[in-house]
């Protein structure tokens, strides 16, 4: 017990203050307020401090907690911002499908067509993605499927493009001018994330396969997306990628083979600068 | 439990630090409901559950310090105007209307740090790193804190003599 003791810190009264202390030092600290009535009476200003400080607030911690701060409700609205590539997406897409970019030209006039009615679609969706859309977590895909299926008017199966890289992330069913479709939503580990949207085939749609990429156009590499054919469920798939900010890179996809024949893919690539600087490229026609 | 909940513990203590800091119940809710979005949005980022409470706070400080210095303003001037809010259901009593006076009388780094010490119960390495200061400089402003809130819950700071000045 010769020891000295080493002499107290201003950082260990507030320690003691605080509970910090070990049994041992906070018997020295106590020790050493006896002895010193200035320090001490501080000390006691700082504990009066603390329980004043924690009165005031206290009633904020046990008030309930509004709706507003729902933690449920705040993960959903997430979600559904994470849609926001869709928008541009759709912005793009009908820029292109009045501006006709030059690779556009390129392909024939039937299909400026066939992109026209795609970025009528889709600004159809965008229109009324804020009426409460059926939205899903892809958490389970088995019952993403399911409510896709139900709300969309027929069976659905997103498309499995792991090989490519991304992950199904969400779905929604959205209504179109062509009735109710599904909109699938993909991304990748880098966060490129890829919008998909299935509806039933109609009567008269000829273009089996209409696809509008925007990505980055400064990547200099175009994007090569192949996709033909309707499945047998008549389902006419329609892809428009938002590409990430930064275009990392451009995905690439290829699926199906020619399934019903003539059915000539279609591709739009739309730069950052907007539709008119796109360049098309063409998956093989079967 | 899931992440969901245990970020759903932690929200009284966020609106409790959040409503200390701008004493606007409004903005205080405000600033609690960016910090869950962006909390959800990193929720990846996030490696151990025994972090979370820290990490949220971090987070919180960070929109805090970025992006409602207006509010801050805001919410000083309210102090000042002595138009301090309290409990819907309480009638303040003087030790804590003087005690909130005190706080809005305090640097705005000082506030932080007796609110995250006194009423978080942070440790000081923590409150270090998620503030980004040396631990140093976190005791010298509880110090200047604690020192000056004192005045004010012992009355030798009143009403009266601040107006004087």
């Amino acid at each position: 017990m010769t020891a000295v003791e080493r002499p107290i810190g201003e950082d260990e009264l507030h320690a003691y203050v605080d509970g910090f202390l070990g049994p041992a030092r906070r018997q020295t600290v106590e020790r050493y307020l006896d002895d010193h009535p200035e320090a001490a009476a501080r000390i006691a200003g700082w504990q009066v401090v603390g329980e004043r400080l924690r009165e005031a607030a206290a009633w904020k911690f046990q008030e309930p907690v509004p709706a507003a701060l729902n933690i449920t409700r705040l993960a959903e609205a997430r979600i559904a911002n994470r849609w926001g590539p869709w928008r541009m997406a759709a912005g793009i897409v009908i820029a292109l499908a009045v501006g006709a970019g030059s690779g556009w030209l390129a392909r024939g006039s039937g299909e400026i067509g066939g992109a026209a009615s795609g970025g009528k679609q889709v600004a159809a969706v965008n229109g009324v993605s804020g009426a409460h859309p059926v939205q899903l977590a892809a958490g389970q895909p088995a019952q993403l499927e399911g409510r896709l299926t139900q709300g969309g008017g027929g069976a659905v199966t997103p498309p499995d493009l792991s090989k490519s890289g991304y992950r199904l992330a969400g779905g929604q069913v959205v209504a179109t001018a062509q009735g109710p479709a599904c909109m699938l939503l993909y991304d990748d580990p880098q966060g490129t994330r890829l919008t998909l949207l299935m509806r039933p085939a109609q009567k008269h749609d000829t273009s089996a396969t209409q696809f509008a990429e925007t990505g980055d156009g400064n990547g200099g590499r175009a994007p090569q997306l192949a996709e033909a054919g309707a499945d047998s469920g008549g389902r006419t798939p329609q892809l428009a990628e938002a590409g990430s900010a930064n275009g990392r890179r451009v995905p690439q996809l290829a699926e199906g083979g020619g399934g019903s024949g003539g059915s000539a893919p279609q591709l739009a690539e739309a730069g950052n600068g907007g539709g008119a600087t796109g360049q098309a490229a063409a998956g093989p026609c079967p | 439990m899931s992440v969901l909940s245990k970020l759903e513990e932690n929200i009284p203590s966020l609106r409790r630090y959040a409503w200390t800091l701008l004493r606007n119940s409004s903005d205080a809710d405000d600033l609690v409901q960016d910090c869950l979005l962006k909390a959800l949005d990193r929720i990846d980022t996030l490696r151990t559950a025994s972090d979370l409470r820290s990490w949220l706070f971090t987070i919180m400080h960070n929109l805090y310090v970025n992006r409602w210095r207006r509010m801050k303003l805001r919410a000083r001037v309210t102090a000042d105007e002595g138009e301090l809010a309290v409990g819907p259901s309480q009638q303040a009593s003087v030790e804590i209307q003087d005690v909130l006076r005190g706080l809005g009388s305090l640097s705005e780094e000082q506030r932080q740090i007796v609110l995250l010490v006194a009423v978080e119960g942070f440790q000081y390495g923590e409150v270090a790193a998620m503030l980004g200061i040396p631990v140093g400089t976190v005791m010298s402003r509880l110090s200047r804190a604690r020192d000056r809130l004192r005045e004010f819950v012992e009355g030798q700071e009143r009403p009266l003599l601040r107006r004087v000045k």
